[in-house]
């Protein structure tokens, strides 16, 4: 850690001899956004040290994906690889041979979740955020409640519905769970967003002709835009961190397993095959990668829209 | 007959009653301004018209027909809101295509009409434009263009130019008046500015905590307000008021008590009995330095050159306010007491009730 925390302070110890003569003519810059050196030195010092914690795991799990085996176990222990290589992400596909099946299982139960919550959560948030109804205050405190409850305490229950249903052992008994348990916050996010967007707007379309339906889609759906896409990206990657537990539960077929489970395949009867583990985890994370740098730039707008708006 | 008819019209949310009681008659091409203040439920009472609010009691009809459960669409109104509520994702074509395509209207028939909308209201170079990259003004006149399409019977506007800054406000005030001559449609249009009702008022109605006050014309409401009220919501600066006592009412005269000022005699025939208490009104504007039938000493607090006008404020003996308006600059000084009268057929008189007596 203080290796990179030393190289900040060298960097920003360094940089008023370079940034002070420029602020003295003029700087661009508005008062407010104005900092002196130390002010600026350790606000950088701050970001790596908090990078730095959340990434080490990260950083340590894909080093360790680049060790032969035998190097883990070693002592004293290398934190960088020697000789490393990627032939983990090589033999993975070989040792456990469903593993493209599980990443594919993954993105496909996190996929149809979020095209399920969505489909629910977006009249759902309108019908909170425009209609008085009775019970809707008792309802939304409900959502929250619901919440609190993580899946797991309500396992066996479940597990018992899911037999009821006779949905054990397929897609459906990761996805209906999964899609229940993330569309109460939904609904409560996507419902402060449409109540940003003026009751008017409404009101004009109205006086106008057009009925709920048709200002629901014409006005408020890309009005809302946004708020529904940070709906969407965090319903997905909720989906993809929660599917592990219901997967071990309401699961027993190797080919319907996502990823999380399907991991358990490189534990072996004597060893733990850890480099093909992490390889198959930082695969298994592209896809997410993958949507939130294809959706990122709604996120963004997302977040700061309902701030210029009027 | 009249377009619009407004009968025993109430409402009440809860508890509260907004409207109480409200009768009124509109004929076609007329142009009416509600003006209140706020509060005084005239935006409630257009959104009445405009079928946005449920009516509790009453009726509403237009060209007699009870419309009080039709949706707006069916009465064939159209409204102009406040906050313009135009489609900030749409462009300008589409905004005013937006009552068309709802229609379900063929294409070039949408085309033609938000073509001759667009060219009434000199938007024709914005039409690709969005809303956002418009100035207020350009806002407003899309919001109007809005509601001109769908070629309603009854226009409603809601505080159209409140969000406006000064200088455009009174442009845009004279392009609605156009607007409405060339149209020749009913206007009902709801402002808290008084200057906005008198200047575009065929027949201005006042409303003061859900009741009508008065109805008439800009000119009837200036010189014969019927209540206290209204006279001191109509004109501007306010009307003054100097409270007094009747000391005698022949039949022809009534001479009035108004303490350290004096007493005063003014030609009226109402019944009125003595002791009672009135208020004397008189316009800013109808005061003149010097002597008059009747003349009062006051000592200016403050003056207001505005060059074409000078406006003194002063306090009477009695501590009530008292504003005078004088054409030109004349020669008043703050602190320096002056001498201003008034003619008699100028002065307004009302009774304990605040009704006018005449």
């Amino acid at each position: 850690m203080s290796d990179v925390a030393r190289t900040e302070e060298i960097a920003a110890v360094e940089s008023p001899a370079l940034v002070k003569p420029a602020s003295r003519v003029r700087s661009a810059k508005p008062m407010i956004d104005r900092y002196k050196w130390y002010e600026v030195a350790s606000i950088y010092l701050g970001i790596a040290v908090f990078l730095f914690f959340v990434l080490a795991p990260f950083i340590e799990g894909f080093l360790v994906s680049l060790k032969p085996l035998a190097q883990l176990f070693s002592t004293p222990y290398s934190f960088i690889p020697k000789n490393g290589s990627f032939d983990a992400y090589v033999n993975m596909w070989t040792s456990v041979p469903m593993l493209g099946m599980h990443i594919f299982n993954s993105f496909f139960i996190s996929s149809v979740v979020t095209l399920i919550v969505i489909a629910v959560v977006v009249p759902a948030a309108y019908a909170f955020a425009r209609f008085q109804f009775p019970a809707s205050g008792l309802m939304l405190a409900g959502f929250l409640a619901v919440n609190m409850f993580s899946g797991a305490v309500l396992l066996i229950p479940l597990f018992r519905l899911m037999r009821g249903f006779g949905m054990l052992n397929t897609y459906w008994a990761m996805i209906v769970p999964g899609a229940a348990f993330l569309i109460p916050s939904s609904i409560f996010l996507l419902r402060t967003y449409m109540l940003r967007i003026p009751r008017e707007l409404d009101e004009a379309a109205w006086v106008d002709g057009a009925s709920r339906l048709y200002t629901l889609r014409r006005v408020i759906l890309p009005l809302a835009m946004p708020g529904i896409v940070v709906v969407a990206i965090m319903t997905f990657i909720g989906a993809y961190a929660q599917q592990f537990i219901f997967a071990l539960t309401f699961n027993s077929k190797t080919e319907y397993m996502p990823l999380p489970v399907g991991l358990f395949a490189f534990f072996g009867k004597q060893e733990v095959q850890w480099n093909e583990l992490m390889a198959a985890s930082f695969v298994g994370i592209l896809p997410v990668m993958i949507v939130i740098v294809f959706l990122q730039r709604y996120l963004v707008a997302g977040l700061t829209a309902g701030a210029v708006k009027q | 007959m009249s377009q619009l008819s407004l009968k025993r019209l109430e409402k009440s949310f809860n508890e509260a009653r907004i409207i109480k009681g409200i009768d009124l008659e509109v004929s076609e091409g007329e142009f009416v301004v509600f003006v209140g203040p706020s509060g005084c439920g005239k935006s409630t009472l257009l959104r009445m018209i405009a079928g946005l609010e449920d009516v509790t009691e009453g009726e509403i009809s237009i060209s007699g027909k009870v419309v009080n459960d039709l949706p707006p669409v069916e009465r064939g109104i159209a409204m102009v809101f406040q906050s313009y509520a135009l489609y900030p994702h749409m462009t300008v074509y589409e905004n005013i295509a937006f009552p068309l395509r709802v229609e379900k209207l063929p294409k070039d028939e949408v085309e033609k009409r938000v073509q001759a909308a667009a060219k009434v209201l000199q938007l024709e170079p914005r039409l690709q434009h969005r809303p956002g990259q418009l100035s207020g003004g350009q806002r407003q006149r899309v919001a109007i263009g809005r509601a001109i399409v769908r070629q309603p019977k009854i226009f409603l506007f809601d505080e159209p130019l409140s969000n406006l800054d000064a200088a455009l406000r009174s442009e845009m005030r004279i392009e609605l008046m156009e607007l409405h001559k060339r149209l020749g449609s009913t206007m009902i249009y709801v402002t808290h500015d008084q200057v906005e009702a008198m200047t575009m008022a065929d027949k201005i109605v006042v409303l003061d905590a859900g009741v009508i006050s008065q109805v008439g014309s800009p000119l009837q409401l200036y010189h014969k307000p019927d209540n206290l009220f209204v006279a001191g919501f109509i004109g501007s600066p306010k009307m003054n008021f100097i409270n007094g006592t009747v000391k005698s009412a022949d039949g022809t005269t009534i001479t009035l008590d108004l303490g350290a000022l004096g007493t005063l005699a003014l030609p009226r025939s109402a019944k009125i009995g003595a002791g009672q208490s009135v208020t004397l009104g008189i316009r800013p504007e109808h005061l003149k330095l010097g002597a008059g039938d009747f003349t009062l000493s006051v000592t200016p607090r403050i003056i207001e050159h505005l060059g074409i006008h000078t406006v003194l404020y002063a306090n009477l003996p009695a501590g009530e306010n008292f504003i005078g308006l004088f054409e030109g600059a004349p020669e008043v000084e703050e602190t320096k007491p002056v001498q201003i009268g008034f003619t008699l057929d100028q002065v307004h008189l009302f009774d304990q009730a605040g009704l006018a007596v005449y």
